[in-house]
């Protein structure tokens, strides 16, 4: 028996300072989840790391490792953060509520976009990562498969996803306000991700003078430039490149800040305090807060961009209504499914082994009856086989009817498998028959009554 | 000369009501976008520029005078009627959203200062062609700071709301570009009609044709006019030194402007005959 756990935070709970920290790019995500398995062998795990949030998804054994402590011990060791600069920020949830939340993120409901279909990508990648490390096994695979079905689904038959506005649509909305004209504007893109080529696509558009591309990888740059037509620049260049451009769009994976505040002062001397318009869609932040300050310097960050797709998107909540009944549906088959594969073979352990003491006793019977013809003999098994269904019928009921994702139910299950030794392996398990007989006779030693048996 | 009689005054009166009403229905448009609000509001302003310029004629026919600025009355009115072609003549070459609501509100106050100071001291101006040049310059300068400073007004809002990242953008009131362009072409145009009117000023001040006497150096007015000169002369040396664009250009205009009110103010209550 496992159970589902998920600690994390995003957007909601946590600004982007905090969110930065527990920001992973793809090569950190794969050496986190490796050295996740290694401290917690047995526990199944999946990060997903994404602009809005960081999450990471565990099932491990009932009493197993890691508890909440630990995982946030984890995640701030491989951070190299202190645990108390993000913990006040992290939510976690546990069985049902994980299902519920995962498919709610993966179709974007979660989102601070709605309708957005990019998070469904990020969690499918994330999914994929940790397929390849194989941190994910029995109920975290079909777990996410569900989730990306369930994301899928939404965002196709409902109205969730029409007439979104995307952040790239509002960056070119803003730049519309500072600049009337681009024919004679640079626009520079500093990286060359999926969402820089997005929001890159969008300045295209509006058919700047000039469209640069810098990166530090000069075949990935080259590569953009070229679907843009656009002109790929020498990313150590940056200064020259930054006193030309008028709107600039950073999206690198670096860690640190590649513009910082006392860079650009001397930039905005060089450029004759030109009003620049500053896109930064990377985590972490790839501009000082500080240049934002700046006169004729316009600095937004993803938070400032998707404040206002939110805000736009506010009066659309009606359309959630729909996705919410179809994630609600999704999660009760998942319940059910996750109910019959870890019920189902308690069950089926429980049962054969009081059919399987019941054939004993019967045997054990049948042999003191020599006599005994075959109608007789069948009849005596029907009885022991109706006696034990019997017996059985209301415990398993309750355990059928039960909500296999509610941790009183997994308790629950746990204290069956420990109350009838069903975790014991079979013939360990299994009561012989000296030790019953032996047992009967302490019994009638130790009883203080006089004895029942015959 | 004749003061305007209480049917030019009536029309004045209903052309202030239609531009009150036009504007109105241009903010209206913030809350609710309905078509007939922008058709109405747009009628409003053609219909009060109409009636101010009925007004206009009807006084000159009156007085048997064309000359238009011989007295207050003609001058605010032909000052509103600037710059309410303006505000129609932008709206239709290259529609600037929301400048209306800055500049309609000058208009009317303009108007009704014609009301109140055109009836109660008419005075003669012309009586030579330094002071014909030293008004028209003066009052076309007027007209050039009054957009400056409405545009400055523009541009600071979307600057502020630009900066302040708020979460929506808000009304378009045009790009920060276009409103610095414009307050830049607006303070050019005022700043050359100022030089001429402080030049012609200062002619008629030497030739003793003004009350204000020996000392007019010290005059309210003159100060006011050069102190408003430095301003504008701030905002156009921008070029040579760029931290005085954008944002502090804009509020330069309008401090200019609001120096340029006072010294129209001291103009309209100083003791004198002609200045």
């Amino acid at each position: 028996m496992q159970r589902l756990f998920l600690l994390g935070l995003n957007h909601t709970t946590a600004p982007l300072e905090v969110r930065e920290k527990l920001a992973f790019n793809p090569q950190e995500q794969q050496r986190a989840l490796e050295a996740f398995r290694e401290r917690f062998p047995e526990c199944e795990a999946l990060l997903l790391s994404t602009c809005n949030r960081a999450e990471l998804y565990t099932a491990r054994p009932v009493h197993g490792h890691p508890r909440v402590e630990e995982m946030i011990d984890f995640l701030a060791d491989f951070r190299g953060v202190s645990r108390d600069s993000f913990q006040s920020y992290l939510y976690q949830k546990s069985e049902r509520d994980v299902v519920e939340h995962l498919f709610a993120v993966a179709s974007s409901l979660d989102s601070m976009v709605l309708g957005e279909t990019q998070i469904l990508g990020q969690v499918r990648e994330a999914y994929e990562l940790a397929s390849t490390t194989r941190s994910t096994g029995g109920l975290l695979n079909p777990l996410f498969q569900k989730a990306l079905a369930v994301g899928k689904e939404i965002l196709a038959s409902t109205p969730l996803a029409e007439g979104r506005i995307s952040i790239a649509s509002v960056a070119v909305t803003y730049a519309r306000r500072i600049f009337e004209n681009f024919s004679d504007k640079t626009v520079l893109t500093i990286g060359a991700g999926k969402m820089a080529q997005l929001v890159l696509r969008h300045f295209a558009d509006l058919k700047p003078g000039k469209l640069l591309v810098c990166n530090r990888d000069a075949g990935k740059a080259d590569a953009l430039a070229g679907a843009c037509n656009g002109i790929s620049v020498d990313f150590a260049r940056l200064v020259d490149h930054l006193t030309a451009a008028d709107v600039v769009v950073t999206s690198t994976g670096s860690a640190h800040p590649i513009i910082t505040r006392a860079m650009f002062d001397g930039i905005l001397k060089a450029r004759r305090y030109r009003p620049v318009f500053l896109i930064d869609i990377a985590l972490p932040r790839d501009v000082e807060a500080g240049v934002g300050e700046l006169q004729s310097v316009y600095l937004y960050n993803l938070d400032d961009l998707q404040q206002v797709v939110a805000e736009t998107h506010a009066n659309r909540q009606d359309s959630t209504v729909e996705a919410r009944r179809i994630v609600a549906g999704h999660v009760a088959q998942f319940a059910m499914w996750h109910r019959a594969r870890e019920m189902g073979p308690v069950i089926d352990e429980l049962s054969q082994r009081y059919h399987s003491l019941a054939r004993e006793e019967l045997q054990r019977t049948l042999g003191k009856l020599p006599d005994i013809s075959e109608t007789e003999r069948s009849h005596l098994e029907d009885l022991t086989r109706r006696i034990v269904n019997k017996l059985l019928h209301d415990p398993i009921k309750r355990l059928r009817e039960a909500d296999g994702l509610h941790q009183p139910v997994s308790q629950y299950v746990h204290a069956l498998e420990k109350l009838f030794a069903l975790d014991a392996p079979s013939g360990a398990a299994l009561p012989s028959q000296a030790s019953v007989d032996s047992e009967r006779s302490d019994r009638k030693e130790q009883s203080p009554g006089p004895s029942t048996e015959a | 000369m004749r003061e305007p009689s209480t049917g030019q005054l009536l029309l004045l009166g209903v052309s202030i009501a239609l531009f009150v009403i036009g504007g109105a229905l241009s903010l209206a448009r913030l809350r609710v976008q309905r078509g007939w609000m922008r058709q109405g509001a747009r009628l409003c302003l053609l219909l009060g520029l109409l009636a101010a310029a009925a007004t206009l004629v009807w006084h000159s026919l009156s007085r048997g005078s064309w000359l238009p600025i011989e007295d207050n009355f003609d001058a605010f009115i032909w000052l509103a009627i600037l710059l309410t072609v303006f505000v129609i003549y932008v709206g239709r070459v290259r529609p600037l959203p929301g400048l209306d609501w800055f500049i309609m509100p000058a208009v009317v106050l303009l108007l009704i200062f014609a009301g109140l100071f055109g009836k109660g001291r008419p005075h003669e101006y012309v009586e030579s062609t330094w002071h014909w040049s030293h008004r028209v310059s003066a009052y076309g300068g007027a007209v050039a700071f009054a957009v400056a400073a409405a545009v400055g007004a523009m541009y600071l809002i979307v600057n502020r709301r630009l900066r302040s990242k708020n979460a929506s953008p808000g009304p378009d009131l045009g790009s920060l570009e276009r409103l610095e362009h414009l307050t830049r072409a607006s303070v050019t145009l005022g700043f050359a009609l100022l030089t001429i009117g402080l030049v012609t000023g200062l002619v008629r001040a030497l030739h003793r044709s003004t009350t204000l006497g020996t000392h007019w150096f010290t005059s309210p007015k003159v100060i006011l006019a050069c102190a408003v000169w430095i301003v504008y002369a701030l905002v156009l040396h921008a070029p040579i030194n760029p931290s005085f664009r954008g944002r502090k250009a804009a509020i330069l205009s309008i401090v200019g402007f609001l120096l340029m009110l006072g010294s129209m103010v001291a103009a309209q209550f100083m003791k004198e005959g002609t200045n």
